[in-house]
Parts: C-alpha cells; sequence; structure tokens
C-alpha cells in the first residue's frame, strides 16, 4: 500500500495553497513550532536527567514528572498543530525526503516509548527504581527526541 | 569598521573551507537546533520557576546549582555552532535584519542574567523555597522568557532574509 495518494491529496488541498500563496503564515508557523521545541526538550529533559541520577535529584522523579507534564502534552500540541500546515503545504517534498520519514519513525516510537514504559517509570515512588532500567529508558527517550531533531531539521536542509 | 571584521573573516581560508564543504553548513545548523533544546529547554524551565509557572515546590539554588552545569555544556555547543556558521558565511550574516536583532536580544539577555546573580540572587536563601519568588526574580524570569522567545524567533527568521522593513533594504549592507 502506498502512501503517495494521500500525500498528494494534501498537497493539493486549498489549506495547502493558502500557506503557499501567502508571505507570513509560514514563518510564524516555524517560529512558534521552535519556541514548542524548547518547551518540549525542557518538559523532556528536567526528568529524563533525573532519571539519570544527574539534574534535580533532591526532588521525587514522581513530582516532578507531574510538574512537567502539562508543559509537555501542552507543547507537544502546539508542534502538531504547527506542524500539519507545515506537512500539508510541503507534501510531496515531505513524501521523497528519507529524513521525514526517519523523523516520523522516530516520533512514533518516542511517543510510544513516553506514553507507556516511561510513563509508568516516572509515577513511582523513588525506592521502588531500580539502579538500571530508568537510566536505560531516559537515554533511549533522548536519544529518540535528539533523531527527530535531527531528523526534522534535515528535511529541510538535504531534501 | 564592523563590516570590515566580517569581510575580514571572509577571506580566510578556513572560513572558505567551511562555507565550501558540502556537509559542514547542514551539520552545524542540526548541532544548532539540537543544543539549542538543551539551552532555551532548561533556561525556559529556570525562568519559569522565577516566574512562578512550574516547578514550584523544587529549591530554586536546588535548580541552579544542578541544571545549570547542563545548560553551560549546551551553551558551549549552541555558541561554538552558532560562531562556526557566521564564521564560515560571514557576508551573509552581516547584512541580515534578523541576525543584528538575534545578537541584540542575546545580548540584553546576558545582561538580564548577570544582572539577576550580581543582585537578585544573593538573597536567595530568604525565598528559595516560596513556591512564588519576589517581584525582581519574578520579573527577571518574565523578561528572560520574552528575550528568549525573541532570539528563537530571530534565529528562525534569518533564513527570510527578504521578509524585513524597506529602511532596512535602504541601507543596502548587502
Amino acid at each position: 500500500m502506498s502512501m503517495q495518494p494521500f500525500f498528494e491529496w494534501m498537497q493539493g488541498l486549498r489549506f495547502s495553497a493558502f500557506f503557499l500563496e501567502t508571505v507570513w503564515p509560514t514563518p510564524i508557523i516555524q517560529c512558534i513550532h521552535l519556541i514548542s521545541v524548547a518547551v518540549f526538550a525542557g518538559a523532556i529533559l528536567v526528568v529524563d536527567l533525573r532519571l539519570l541520577g544527574k539534574g534535580l535529584t533532591e526532588t521525587p522523579v514522581a513530582q516532578l514528572a507531574r510538574a512537567a507534564e502539562p508543559w509537555l502534552i501542552g507543547s507537544f500540541v502546539a508542534l502538531v498543530l504547527t506542524g500539519i500546515p507545515q506537512l500539508a503545504s510541503t507534501a510531496l517534498k515531505q513524501y521523497y525526503s528519507p529524513f521525514f520519514w526517519w523523523k516520523m519513525q522516530a516520533l512514533l516510537v518516542g511517543v510510544i516509548l513516553t506514553l507507556t514504559v516511561r510513563r509508568r517509570i516516572s509515577r513511582q515512588a523513588d525506592s521502588q527504581l531500580g539502579p538500571v532500567w530508568p537510566k536505560v529508558v531516559a537515554l533511549v527517550s533522548i536519544a529518540l527526541w535528539t533523531s527527530v531533531t535531527i531528523g526534522a531539521r534535515l528535511i529541510g536542509l538535504l531534501s | 569598521m564592523m563590516r570590515a571584521l566580517f569581510e575580514w573573516v571572509d577571506v580566510m581560508p578556513s572560513s572558505i573551507a567551511w562555507r565550501e564543504s558540502l556537509n559542514g553548513y547542514p551539520m552545524l545548523l542540526t548541532l544548532h537546533v539540537v543544543s539549542m533544546g538543551l539551552v532555551a529547554g532548561i533556561i525556559i524551565f529556570w525562568d519559569m520557576r522565577l516566574a512562578g509557572m512550574a516547578l514550584g515546590r523544587v529549591r530554586v539554588s536546588h535548580i541552579y546549582t544542578r541544571l545549570f552545569p547542563w545548560a553551560f555544556l549546551g551553551v558551549a555547543l549552541n555558541a561554538g555552532s552558532g560562531l562556526l556558521m557566521v564564521y564560515s558565511q560571514p557576508m551573509r550574516y552581516y547584512p541580515n535584519f534578523y541576525f543584528w536583532f538575534k545578537n541584540a536580544f542575546l545580548l540584553l539577555a546576558a545582561v538580564n542574567a548577570i544582572y539577576f546573580h550580581l543582585n537578585i540572587y544573593k538573597t536567595v536563601e530568604e525565598w528559595e523555597d516560596d513556591p512564588v519568588a519576589p517581584f525582581a526574580a519574578r520579573l527577571a524570569g518574565v523578561a528572560s522568557l520574552a528575550l528568549w522567545a525573541g532570539i528563537i524567533v530571530t534565529g528562525r527568521m534569518i533564513a527570510y532574509s527578504g521578509l524585513v522593513p524597506d529602511w532596512w533594504i535602504a541601507l543596502e549592507l548587502g
């Protein structure tokens, strides 16, 4: 099954044409996207550094994760909402870019990890956390979100 | 004088080598964005703690001593990649409207941080456990958040060198 017709459909939307025919909407959306990247990175790192035994070790993991969660979810929603117009208006470029698929695969695994293993571990009491597993989860999380960022940046540069 | 400096760098063999390297610029810009996540991500949460928006139950000096080393690692990678990009294409950045505004925001953010460190932070022991910091600290946090938003926005806009006011084009820097 090819996803090409879906990408051609997105590219042909009136919605996509709007972003190609106007000057300011695209850069404004890219700026909001990038600010959201920074907030998202902070919300991930505060917890992942803690899982690694670094950073805010005075605060229990579960308390940090709770404090970061609204910012994690809020910035992720902003990233998706500002990502959709950029995807739709350059759908064919994205479809033919290997970095777009790299980004989306890392993103999918990152979301699954964050919603399952990382979520469960970051709700446990500190005394229940093992010595190794939290570090593995944190390193995988950081690696996945770094991959998403690298892939994303290279779509625009090397496609 | 500034123009002479940029033109001087422009003809340096190592500047030309970076400029003509196929992967130099993509690697630098990618490193710049990834390390931005480390610097801006931590600074945003620090600022939000000062502003009373997040991490209210975490002691202020604990964030300072435990997260700032990571932010400084980010600063080293971020400033390093940024300076190398300018070094490799000085005459691309020199006439760029957003490049100079970004530098101005960076300078203001640095002044704000130094002022905070030398003045407001001196009394941290008196208020570091309060979820809501004193007014001066909250103001410094909000100012830093606004400045960092400005840094990120003008940084992104460097790519849009044509979307600038007419008076800037009339300066004919390029």
